[in-house]
């Protein structure tokens, strides 16, 4: 498996929850070559699949002409950042609030895990919409190397 | 790879409980199966209800949900969905979200076959 450098980037596209499997590799793939063990590079995976899934039912609602684009990179040699766009409606999962999980399970709720779990993995999170310059929705997603 | 190749359900009779063999991995895509699988289970009044992780390599939120949407209506019907033989990342997202307040997850089979017998079983 060859290492990765600082300026390497890897890109990848989704438009459909059949493809979420290809999405997860890539992004395993790639956290373990930075450095990150198992357990980690399949959790980034994780919220990378949470935010894709809720892209693809609840902002495109399942529309396949629409794409997710996903790319990979590597800031000062020790965070990983992954930047997820799409051009849907902004929706700013930062102004979401978690859930009380005690309530969660005392009232057998059902969804919204999703960005609770992409928050409790990673170390940090930006969010910005698009504009009139940029067409596209930006995630970053990042994880630090310990 | 079709969808089946990717997660499908293996069903073995223990007395009267109910184990589906949960094989490949389960998320957004493929969640359906599970939820159809699990409703036929329902349908049958089966509410004893055991699923082995033996054979299951990844979980996302889409899979945890199926197991929420049933949970209070197999309770109600005097069963219950147990959970056994995760591997180490499956726990580790049931474990993230506090899922073991809720359910019963433990590593042996015979174990929760057992507790289906004697509740009170700690």
């Amino acid at each position: 498996m060859r290492t990765i450098s600082e300026n390497d980037s890897c890109y990848c596209t989704i438009n459909d929850s059949t493809e979420l499997e290809k999405i997860r590799g890539f992004v395993i793939d790639y956290s373990k070559r930075f450095g990150f063990d198992d357990g980690l590079s399949y959790k980034i995976a994780l919220a990378v699949d949470e935010v894709c899934s809720n892209l693809i039912k609840h902002a495109f609602r399942n529309d396949k002409t629409k794409e997710i684009h996903i790319s990979v990179r590597i800031a000062n040699f020790k965070t990983l950042e992954i930047i997820i766009q799409d051009d849907a409606d902004p929706f700013d999962p930062l102004n979401t609030k978690s859930p009380d999980m005690i309530e969660y399970f005392k009232n057998f709720k059902k969804g919204g895990l999703g960005i609770h779990i992409m928050k409790l993995i990673m170390d940090e999170i930006q969010y910005i919409p698009k504009n009139n310059v940029n067409k596209w929705n930006t995630l970053i997603l990042k994880k630090h190397l310990s | 790879m079709t969808t089946e190749e990717k997660f499908r359900v293996e069903r073995r009779q223990i007395h009267d409980i109910e184990c589906l063999e949960l094989n490949g991995f389960l998320d957004a895509h493929t969640a359906p199966i599970l939820e159809n699988e699990i409703g036929k289970s329902l349908s049958q009044s089966k509410y004893k209800l055991l699923m082995n992780f033996r054979n299951l390599d990844y979980i996302s939120s889409a899979g945890l949900g199926v197991f929420m949407s049933f949970i209070e209506e197999v309770r109600d019907k005097g069963g219950d969905i147990k959970m056994s033989s995760m591997n180490d990342k499956v726990f580790s997202v049931f474990d993230l979200l506090g899922f073991p307040m809720l359910f019963d997850i433990h590593r042996e089979e015979e174990y929760l076959i057992d507790k289906f017998f004697n509740p009170a079983k700690e």
